[in-house]
């Protein structure tokens, strides 16, 4: 089947009404997640995977794999869109990775300007989304053929790169961040091993054999510690939320941002397919880079609307091209990716290059999908702003104690016992003084989810070498991927000693 | 940074390294039809932490600390949540999850801010009563039911 008869049969599986449904509500509640501050990304998306497999536990695992990876990845680019509204309205941004609009963003508003600053960037978020499917589309096939031709010496050095790169950005120490990663691959060995059958620091607790869950993990370090990150900081809104006003934006507002658009869209997939390098530095690229090519360069800062196009346009193209490593060779390159490769290996779906040949059902579904979604996203961006803008006004009062009882019955509701939910607060807890005192959450989470296949590969290349380390640098695609990642952690320390200024990607 | 908590999570890292050196040991060397035992890979993992967190604990001798932050944190609410959240856990299997999901919802939202009862009641009341009816009814899922008693 040639790649058109595959993206066929995709959007045969999303346009079934229960998926364009979850489609739809995914990408409503990950604008929702967007607009609201206490909320990001990693945890809109953690909190509703438990939701997800409840809600399609009666489906054949194939077909409930897919409805609820439609889901959660809608959530997923849904925020990228929502993220905007908060920083043009009222100078905070939703997420990290709309840090860069406000600049722009909040001084169109002031001068009456926040309707069209708000179309643009649903329009550039919409174009930006399509651009990277394409690209995706183009990409995935023969990525896949590539990956598939690797043993588990380049897959290990592969997966040992993507560490490294995620590492080598998340917070403002690598130290802290490797730390993380080897602390979230050391869990990941709690329980029975997979190769010999031996149950590993179980202390013969039957609970523990089967490992600790990612999905406890994931919503207690996320979704918590973000809840008691409210409580105890006490984060209100005090700020004033700025008039939308006209929603259509003017030609000139068209005619200036056409550019930027799809110049931040290439430049953002492209940042984007990086390991490591996720929507926030993609929206910090675009938008230097508009500053030095724009013939108006002294507006930027003033309210140019090429600063709200170029990093709106940006940070959502990434969103689409980190799908790529995380689809293709089963490698996430960010936190949310890696949140969502651990729900599809939940339903015993496995990224990588297999993916496209043993479920082409999940995979071209959710390409085809993220078609229809950024479509649904830009009909409900465009008229509907205002009642976003309103979601703002949510009192967390009712919210924090919400999201507290939704990670108790989710988690309960698939494990059904109540060590995972102390679990599921332990780590609440450490999630919240980890991510305050800048040690990144983002490694850890990758660390647990790669952890399994990481050991997996690395003893399967030593048991075909007979014990020889050597295999991991005699392999020449083992040593280049090896290499750029000892020089993904070098670099930055080598600028840092040089004095210079590194940029770090504090989404994950 | 806060040089106290860097000290303190580089100590406590160091220990669970150990702790997965020491415990990787007692693992078997081999697995059957290979030379590379199920150790190997914890022990090495195991001893790359201690060596990050001794290199996070000499880190802390070199920056400025700033342990003066301007935000002054609410642990009185946050430890009255974080009791409440236990009790709730606890209390789950025993009580049911209706009831102990409306109160738990109740008490939270005071705490987080007093007054509007009725607002706070309905809330709690429909989403702990529209779970369970969604959940147990309509999906045919598990939850603990009404008191055991």
């Amino acid at each position: 089947m040639t790649t058109l008869e595959f993206l066929y049969n995709g959007f045969l599986v999303s346009l079934q009404p229960e998926n364009l449904l979850y489609a739809f509500i995914g990408v409503l509640i990950g604008t929702a997640v967007g607009v609201l501050p206490g909320i990001g990304p990693m945890s809109g998306v953690a909190l509703l995977i438990p939701i997800m497999s409840t809600l399609t536990s009666g489906a054949s695992p194939e077909s409930a794999a897919a409805s609820s990876i439609i889901l959660l990845a809608g959530v997923y680019y849904g925020a990228m869109y929502g993220g905007s509204t908060t920083s043009i309205l009222l100078n905070t941004p939703g997420e990290s990775s709309s840090v860069i609009t406000t600049l722009d963003g909040y001084q169109l508003a002031k001068q009456g300007k926040a309707g069209s600053a708000l179309s643009i960037a649903a329009i550039g978020s919409f174009v930006a989304g399509i651009i990277s499917l394409i690209a995706l589309v183009l990409l995935a096939k023969p990525l896949s053929d590539l990956a598939i031709k690797f043993g588990p010496a380049e897959y290990f050095s592969l997966m040992i790169l993507g560490l490294c790169a995620v590492s080598g950005l998340a917070g403002k120490s690598i130290t802290k961040a490797l730390m993380m990663t080897v602390f979230g691959l050391l869990l990941a060995t709690i329980g029975i091993d997979s190769v010999s059958g031996i149950a590993r620091f179980t202390f013969d607790m039957p609970i523990l054999y089967q490992g600790l869950e990612f999905l406890t993990i994931a919503v207690g370090l996320f979704a918590l510690g973000e809840v008691f990150k409210t409580i105890l900081e006490k984060e209100t809104n005090t700020g004033h939320v700025a008039k939308v006003g006209r929603i259509i934006p003017s030609k000139k507002d068209l005619k200036d941002s056409s550019a930027p658009i799809i110049r931040s869209s290439l430049l953002g997939f492209f940042i984007g397919i990086l390991p490591g390098a996720g929507a926030t530095l993609a929206s910090f690229f675009s938008y230097i880079m508009e500053k030095k090519i724009s013939k108006n360069r002294a507006q930027f800062g003033k309210g140019a609307i090429e600063g709200v196009a170029a990093p709106e346009s940006a940070n959502n193209a990434a969103s689409g091209g980190a799908m790529i490593p995380m689809l293709t060779l089963g490698v996430p390159g960010s936190g949310t990716t890696a949140i969502l490769m651990g729900a599809l290996i939940m339903y015993n779906v496995q990224p990588g290059p297999l993916l496209f040949n043993d479920h082409p059902q999940v995979a071209w579904g959710l390409i085809a999908s993220m078609f229809i979604g950024n479509l649904m996203l830009l009909i409900l961006n465009m008229p509907l702003v205002k009642i976003f803008a309103k979601i703002i006004e949510t009192p967390p009062k009712y919210l924090t104690p919400l999201i507290i009882a939704i990670s108790i019955f989710g988690v309960y509701a698939v494990q059904v016992n109540t060590f995972d939910l102390f679990l599921l607060l332990g780590f609440g807890i450490a999630g919240y003084f980890l991510a305050k005192n800048d040690f990144p959450l983002a490694p850890l989470v990758l660390g647990l989810v790669l952890g399994p296949m990481i050991e997996n590969n690395f003893r399967r290349a030593l048991t075909t070498s007979n014990g020889d380390y050597g295999i991991f640098l005699t392999h020449p695609i083992s040593l280049t991927f090896l290499v750029i990642a000892a020089l993904w952690l070098i670099i930055p320390i080598l600028l840092k000693l040089r004095g210079k200024k590194v940029i770090v990607n504090e989404e994950g | 940074m806060n040089r106290s908590f860097d000290r303190w999570a580089s100590i406590l890292f160091v220990l669970v390294g150990v702790f997965f050196i020491f415990a990787s040991r007692n693992l078997s060397e081999t697995a059957y039809g290979s030379g590379v035992g199920p150790n190997i890979f914890p022990f090495g993992l195991g001893v790359l932490l201690v060596i990050f967190s001794v290199r996070l604990f000499y880190e802390t001798f070199q920056y400025k600390d700033d342990t003066t932050q301007g935000i002054k944190l609410d642990w009185k609410n946050f430890s009255i949540i974080l009791i409440i959240t236990i009790l709730y856990i606890c209390l789950l299997e025993w009580f049911g999850y209706v009831l102990c999901t409306f109160l738990f919802l109740v008490i939270a939202f005071q705490i987080m801010e007093r007054g509007k009862w009725l607002l706070t009641i309905l809330i709690a009341g429909l989403f702990s009563g529209g779970v369970y009816y969604v959940y147990v009814y309509l999906l045919k899922g598990t939850l603990p039911s009404f008191p055991l008693f």
